[in-house]
């Protein structure tokens, strides 16, 4: 038999595309953060499956939720606006309609009540409970997002123009960090690895079909908003699921029942912003993998954990999971310090373009408008990096400086205090180009500190790799 | 061991490294050359050329293999050295971080330009830029005794090879690198800043692309025996191999000649340019009565030391020796002498004698130079010790952090809305102090006592003196009169000076009256309301505008200042106390009160009394023309002079619950 070349060709392509692929499907289930089995001894149950983490996932569901009902003011007080979007933030009560994400286009969700997810979670109870030193007064965690429910019922689309504020990027920027990113990294990857807190031998709660390990660790992998399958999805279909694009239904909907289950298939703020990193990194000298090592941290330590079949776990298994807990501490914090780097950068920009307007006398509205919403974000997550573990110290009082507690607005006054009734007090700021001048502070100490690699939206270029490409200045070569 | 292999790396990379002389491509090309005149123009054969090229005499010479030493030693000592000079990064970095401040935001040049034009200019101007610098240091290593004394290593090479460039001494060689790192963090900082990422090296092989063909051309023949004439049209825009050879001759005639590096015109400019002619063909290399051992280790790395260190201490040796001798010769001077030290040695004694008998702490938003006077005075007169945390702002949001634990006793500050911000926080003590009752007039405390007011400061218009109408102005309201429309400067509305104005206005005549004035005002702008106070006055100094409005003492800070380009701008404007018909000129204070935690009460209201006493009053008008809060105390002869005013008489706590509806009406109009 004569077998042409091309034909071979074909058939050795073929193969080289199939093997792969195949060997994919082989270990995908072993890459998905589901399935683990019920170790916990003594259980009567009839669940065959130990992973929960809905209640987490209830929370995401509200903060989106929240975030979408912030923008609903109509530039005056509106206590019914205000005692809906505390129902989100505070209460537990049954009812509450999913308002974000819900279906869009062709991008189907299963579930529409809050309730169908987890009864009876809460924004507040999870929140940071110590006090923001970065807004004025003293307040909590819990304090804070309540007193900007409070300004966001009464402003206009939830935006605060006179004095530069969008409360729904303030919200859903802190309560990433105050609650995701506070509760996972400082109390579930914290205390509870220890030894005898939530013990691998006994129920997390009577008649549970998890231990308390195991327990702990899905609850935190749910604080991080990444679908289950996350591994076997590049960062780029990860990110295009939480944007809810048509395309990303098929990628989200891995049970294959034409439906987002957002209990296992959505992608929520922390791990959407890991993975937009990842993304714009893709291929690049800078790449970042902040999704995949954070997602594959949290499912090696799973099996470890699944590994000691409900006995209480050993020393070594303990270091173990704290390795993966500390790596996902780091790389979350990154996220979060990224985040901060390039909206600090979208200031900056927004900046430099309200000043040529203002020198042409043009219409600053638009660009003023994104500016307010980029000065939100940036001290959202900046506010958000604040929560964590480890007290910043320093570095947060430098971050803190040289935001200041509002924008600097284009008649250069900015928010220096509260008064005791909340009213914002102003006074004449710095002048514009040195507020843009803290922009480009915040990058590089945010560069210096943390040692982030993505960074969008970078205000010096890249200084140093210019630098760099000059080569060596220092020589003993005459002329 | 990794210093070690980081060592041969530092040796041999250079050969690999295109951004350096010797790379090995550079090399060839340079053997090319030569081949190519030798036997092309000079008609020898390859073997003859060969031999010439590579003759024993020249790379076995002392001189040569001296080079070659030097190049072993240094190349260590820059390993330690390299790391701890300054960063190119750091200055690069400084320089756009200045640049923010300069321009007040970003500029971005040209920014239709395509990358590669900004990166040709950038590569284009980092070549001429470096090579015009290169001139400069070269030429100065040769004019100054000091500096000589370590170029003069370079110059004892008596035979040239490519490797000569190395042949340096280690402090010369940290001479070119804080040139490049100058030159190179100067260009990286402005050209971000004004291009943007559209920055970026044209690079060969990694290698700056003009300098990747100057060393392609053959750069390394300029430290060679291969004499190569680029004739004389070119030789005045490029120095030739030849040139450079010129500029190593050890006859007078060649010296000082030649400096630069690749270009030409920089010897022209200079009046150092000597063209390759053949007359001028050097009869050897080197220095004429140099030592006697050039190539010796001790000669080329120990000597030079010693004699820039004569070169530098001799005319000084020679004074300070002149000196001693004049102060023993005379008995005046001996005395002068000894008085001088025993005067320091009392002041000293002196300054670790002084105990405290109490102590206090003031939080202060007042700047340290207006109220030490005020502080000096209080200690002499009670031995009480002072300490003061000064801070332009957050200081009420520390004392909130600190709560009960703060160690503040006193809160000194300016504006009735900043001490409105203690109050309104609950951060101030309720005093009780007949003495203050007294002192300080009813509208200008809180009604119930927990602030208090000890200087006045007047809202003024300032007009140029150059401007006649404008010295008529009577009122405030009268600056929105079309007359005026681009002639006023303003900072910014919500400023608390301004602010509180507004908030008199609204008081006088209601929000809607002081909108309609503040847009007339806004209407009447030169320019974007900015800068401070003086900025204003410096404003119409410089023919920006003619009008402005500024707190009245720093028109008398301006007039004594110690700046005489301050006490110009003060020569150029009339002071106006407007409204003196009506309700009077509108006043601010500077005030403070107790600090409810306070552990200390008595002695805060002692000190509280003690600025409302006749004699604290009067430093306030000396130290920094602030009007008395106390009616029996007269202002001072500076503040008379300014002239006497009739004051709103409107309570002062009012300014700052109508502050809030200013800023409203500032923001409206877009002040």
């Amino acid at each position: 038999m004569r077998i042409s070349k091309s034909k071979l060709l074909a058939t050795v392509a073929m193969g080289a595309l199939l093997a792969p692929a195949s060997l994919h499907s082989a270990v995908a289930n072993d890459d998905v953060y589901a399935d683990f089995p019920v170790t916990v001894k003594g259980y009567s149950g009839d669940k065959r499956n130990s992973v929960s983490y809905s209640g987490q996932i209830a929370r995401h569901v509200l903060h989106d939720s929240l975030k979408k009902l912030a923008g609903k003011g109509v530039g005056k007080p509106d206590d019914a606006l205000k005692s809906k979007l505390l129902t989100y933030f505070e209460s537990g009560d049954a009812g509450r309609e999913i308002v974000a994400p819900a279906a869009k286009g062709a991008f189907a969700v299963l579930q529409s009540s809050v309730d169908e997810i987890s009864k009876g979670p809460n924004l507040a109870g999870k929140t940071y409970k110590g006090t923001i030193t970065g807004m004025p007064n003293g307040m909590t965690g819990v304090e804070l997002v309540k007193f900007w429910i409070d300004k966001a019922s009464a402003a206009d689309n939830g935006v605060d123009e006179a004095n530069g504020y969008n409360y729904p990027q303030l919200i859903s920027k802190f309560i990433m960090g105050a609650v995701s990113y506070h509760q996972a990294v400082d109390n579930y990857l914290d205390e509870n690895l220890e030894a005898d807190n939530k013990p691998n031998d006994k129920p997390y709660k009577d008649g549970a079909q998890y231990t308390g390990k195991e327990h702990s660790w899905d609850e935190a992998f749910g604080y991080f908003g990444a679908p289950a399958h996350s591994l076997t999805l590049t960062p780029a279909q990860v990110y295009a699921i939480a944007k809810q694009k048509d395309d990303a239904l098929a990628a989200a909907d891995y049970n294959k029942d034409g439906k987002v289950d957002l209990k296992t298939e959505m992608t929520f703020g922390p791990a959407y912003y890991a993975a937009s990193f990842d993304k714009s990194t893709a291929g690049k000298d800078n790449e970042t993998k902040y999704l995949h090592s954070i997602v594959q941290a949290f499912l090696d330590g799973r099996k470890v954990i699944t590994s000691a079949k409900g006995e209480k776990l050993t020393d070594d298994q303990r270091v173990k999971l704290k390795e993966h807990a500390a790596s996902i501490r780091k790389n979350w914090e990154n996220v979060l310090a990224e985040a901060s780097y390039k909206y600090a950068g979208s200031v900056y920009n927004d900046m430099e373009k309200l000043k040529t307007i203002l020198e042409a006398n043009g219409d600053t509205a638009k660009v003023y408008g994104d500016y307010v919403k980029h000065w939100g974000e940036l001290k959202g997550f900046t506010l958000a990096l604040q929560t964590g573990k480890e007290n910043l110290g320093e570095t947060a009082t430098m971050i803190n400086r040289l935001i200041g507690f509002g924008p600097l607005l284009l008649n250069q006054s900015q928010v220096i205090d509260l008064d005791s009734k909340g009213n914002y007090l102003r006074d004449q700021g710095l002048g514009w180009g040195e507020y843009m001048l803290h922009m480009a502070k915040l990058q590089k100490l945010l560069v210096d500190k943390f040692g982030i690699k993505a960074k969008s939206n970078t205000i010096s270029g890249d200084i140093s790799a210019l630098a760099k490409s000059l080569g060596a200045s220092a020589g003993a070569e005459n002329d | 061991m990794d210093v070690y292999f980081e060592y041969l790396e530092q040796v041999f990379g250079p050969l690999l490294n295109p951004q350096k002389r010797i790379f090995i491509g550079y090399l060839v090309s340079a053997l090319a050359i030569a081949l190519f005149v030798h036997i092309a123009i000079a008609r020898a054969t390859i073997g003859k050329a060969m031999s010439g090229i590579f003759a024993r005499s020249i790379w076995l010479s002392r001189s040569a293999t001296a080079d070659y030493t030097v190049m072993i030693v240094n190349q260590a000592i820059m390993m330690g050295v390299a790391p701890r000079l300054i960063s190119k990064l750091v200055i690069a970095t400084i320089l756009f971080e200045s640049l923010h401040i300069w321009f007040d935001g970003r500029v971005t040049l040209l920014p239709q330009t395509p990358a590669w034009v900004v990166a040709t200019l950038f590569t284009l101007t980092l070549f001429l830029l470096d090579d015009a610098t290169k001139y400069l240091v070269h030429r100065a290593l040769h004019r100054f005794p000091a500096l000589w004394s370590f170029h003069k290593v370079h110059h004892s090479a008596e035979v040239l090879t490519p490797f000569t460039v190395y042949r340096t001494h280690p402090i010369e060689a940290v001479i070119f690198s804080l040139r490049s790192i100058l030159v190179q963090a100067l260009l990286v900082g402005a050209f971000l800043f004004f291009f943007g990422d559209r920055a970026t090296l044209m690079t060969v092989l990694g290698a700056n692309a003009f300098l990747f063909f100057f060393n392609l051309a053959g750069s390394n023949l300029r430290h060679s025996h291969v004499w190569i004439s680029y004739g004389s049209f070119l030789e005045r825009w490029l120095i030739s191999p030849a040139q450079h050879q010129i500029h190593h001759s050890v006859e007078d005639r060649h010296h000082d000649r030649n400096f630069g590096a690749v270009l030409a015109v920089w010897d022209r400019f200079g009046g150092s340019l000597c063209l390759a002619t053949p007359e001028n063909r050097p009869a050897g290399y080197g220095i004429k009565g140099g030592s006697s051992a050039p190539h010796n280790l001790t000669t080329l790395y120990l000597h030079p030391f010693s004699e820039a260190a004569q070169a530098v201490l001799h005319p000084f040796l020679r004074g300070s020796k002149d000196m001693l001798k004049t102060i023993r010769q005379s008995r005046a001077l001996r005395w002068t002498a000894l008085g001088v030290l025993a005067a320091l040695a009392g002041i000293m004694a002196q300054s670790t004698q002084s105990k405290a008998a109490g102590e206090l702490n003031i939080y202060s938003h007042r700047q340290p130079f207006l109220i030490e006077p005020f502080l000096d005075a209080y200690t002499k007169k009670t031995g009480t010790k002072i300490n003061v945390v000064y801070a332009s702002k957050g200081l009420a949001q520390r004392l909130l952090a600190e709560g009960e634990r703060s160690p503040a006793d006193v809160i000194l500050t300016v504006d009735i809305a900043r001490l409105s911000v203690y109050a309104d926080k609950d951060l101030l003590a309720p005093v009780h102090s007949e003495v203050l009752l007294e002192n300080v007039p009813p509208h200008l405390r809180a009604s119930d006592n927990r602030w208090f007011a000890f200087s006045k400061r007047a809202r003024v218009i300032v007009v140029s003196k150059a401007a006649g109408d404008a010295n008529t102005i009577k009122t405030y309201e009268e600056l929105v009169d079309e007359k005026w429309r681009g002639r006023i400067c303003l900072r910014p509305g919500s400023h608390v000076y301004n602010r509180a104005l507004v908030a008199s206005f609204i008081n006088a005549d209601g929000v809607a009256a002081a909108e309609k004035w503040a847009r007339g005002l806004i209407a009447n702008l030169a320019r974007r309301p900015q800068g401070n106070d003086r900025a204003q006055v410096k404003a119409i100094f410089e023919g920006v505008c003619d009008i402005s409005i500024i707190n009245n003492y720093y028109y008398g800070k301006l007039k004594t200042s110690d700046k005489s380009a301050q006490r110009d701008w003060a020569a150029a404007v009339n002071l106006i106390f407007p409204n003196q018909q009506g309700r009077g000129t509108h006043i601010n204070i500077s005030g403070g009160g107790v600090a409810i935690h306070s552990r200390n009460k008595e002695e805060a209201v002692r000190f509280l009394e003690f600025l409302t006493s006749a004699k604290a009053q009067k430093l306030y008008g000396s130290v920094n023309f602030e009007y008395p809060v106390n009616p029996k105390v007269e202002p001072s002869p500076e503040l008379k002079a300014l002239g006497s005013f009739k004051e709103d008489q409107v309570p002062i706590y009012r300014i700052s619950e109508l502050a809030p509806e200013a800023q409203k009406v500032i923001d409206r109009v877009g002040w």
